[in-house]
């Protein structure tokens, strides 16, 4: 494994880890979320790069787009949920338990 | 795979303004839930198909070789669709939306993780399949024994069904769909008849008696088929893959889906 995969690989594991165990905010997590996206965008974009093709010189803005959109819907869950909740804390999303 | 991380992404967020459009708290959080876990997921693909393309240069998702990979798709791709272990979103997600948008969810949105699924079918791990299908569809019969919020029943019954289609996708993948295409029907069946009698607990299923009994017949026969009794259409995917486990000398895991399906069939028929 290349020093270069090896990073974005631990970047993407350490996002991953942080979206899977926040603890108090819902931000946190879209953040991690964003820093995933960064990661794969990064990678992907070093990758184009290595394998000198025009076609897949694309794909890192397309990737770049969608992660932007689907961060914008985030925040807008997250700005509903501030709405209703009043807080953006974790023990506040428990309406739907058993 | 880029064109496959796309459709997975607008799929979810296509489905997200569907799931606020009530303008409930549990409906919001609902939605916040599942964003949360098909994002995710969305990535764990998209990184999975980037690890292969680092490790052996192959950017194809229908050839992905290095198995790191493949489980690690087929991880993100299970908690798409909401397998087991990786299932515990799907019934309070289902439970905060009312009837119509929890149909599209459990019906259309397994679409496109499927032909993904399939996609992949030959190069996946045998074990990991197994493991996944066996611990679905005990979750899926055991979770759904204490419920009584009818929308919580319909998951975990997803979740048990989808652990049957799972499992044989190693060895014949058209098995898998047909699986699929016959649950898709019956759960909009069960969906739909919910609808019309406006009920969500088990308890006001019992009310649908006196107000439109075709309607109370059809539910029971339609839970009957999801149950897999013989004479009804349910049974079919079943009894096939059964057959197809044993031919491939695996008794063991046939009689386990077999007793799981009884778990099943004992929260429907309440």
């Amino acid at each position: 494994m290349t020093p270069t995969h090896f990073s974005f690989t631990s970047a993407f594991i350490l996002g991953l880890m942080g979206l899977a165990f926040h603890r108090t905010h819902l931000l946190s997590t879209l953040l991690c979320l964003e820093g995933m996206m960064l990661s794969l965008f990064i990678a992907l974009s070093l990758w184009s790069l290595q394998l000198n093709v025009i076609p897949f010189s694309t794909t890192p803005m397309i990737l770049l787009a969608f992660s932007a959109c689907e961060a914008s819907t985030g925040l807008a869950l997250l700005v509903a949920t501030a709405r209703t909740h009043g807080t953006d804390h974790l023990q506040s999303l428990n309406l739907l338990q058993c | 795979s880029i064109l496959a991380w796309m459709g997975l992404e607008i799929s979810t967020m296509a489905i997200i303004p569907l799931m606020t459009q009530q303008h409930h708290p549990r409906a919001e959080e609902a939605a916040t839930k599942y964003f949360l876990t098909q994002a995710t997921a969305a990535a764990m693909i998209l990184f999975a198909s980037l690890t292969n393309a680092w490790l052996t240069g192959e950017w194809n998702i229908s050839q992905i070789s290095h198995p790191l990979s493949v489980t690690l798709t087929i991880l993100a791709l299970a908690l798409k669709i909401g397998l087991a272990p990786m299932h515990f979103w799907l019934p309070e997600v289902l439970q905060g939306l009312n009837l119509t948008t929890g149909l599209i969810l459990s019906t259309w949105q397994k679409l496109a993780p499927f032909a993904l699924i399939y996609q992949i079918a030959p190069n996946t791990n045998q074990t990991l399949l197994i493991t996944l299908g066996i611990m679905s569809a005990l979750i899926g019969g055991w979770g759904g024994l204490n419920q009584t919020q009818l929308r919580k029943i319909l998951a975990y019954s997803s979740i048990a069904h989808l652990g049957w289609m799972i499992i044989i996708l190693h060895f014949l993948p058209n098995l898998t769909l047909l699986n699929l295409t016959l649950y898709i029907l019956m759960t909009s069946t069960m969906f739909l008849s919910f609808k019309l009698s406006m009920a969500t607990k088990v308890n006001s299923l019992a009310t649908t008696w006196s107000k439109t009994p075709p309607l109370a017949a059809l539910t029971m026969l339609s839970l009957l088929s999801l149950g897999g009794l013989p004479p009804l259409t349910g049974f079919m995917p079943k009894w096939l893959i059964l057959q197809e486990l044993t031919k491939q000398n695996l008794p063991i895991t046939a009689t386990i889906m077999a007793m799981t399906a009884l778990l099943s069939l004992f929260f429907y028929l309440r």
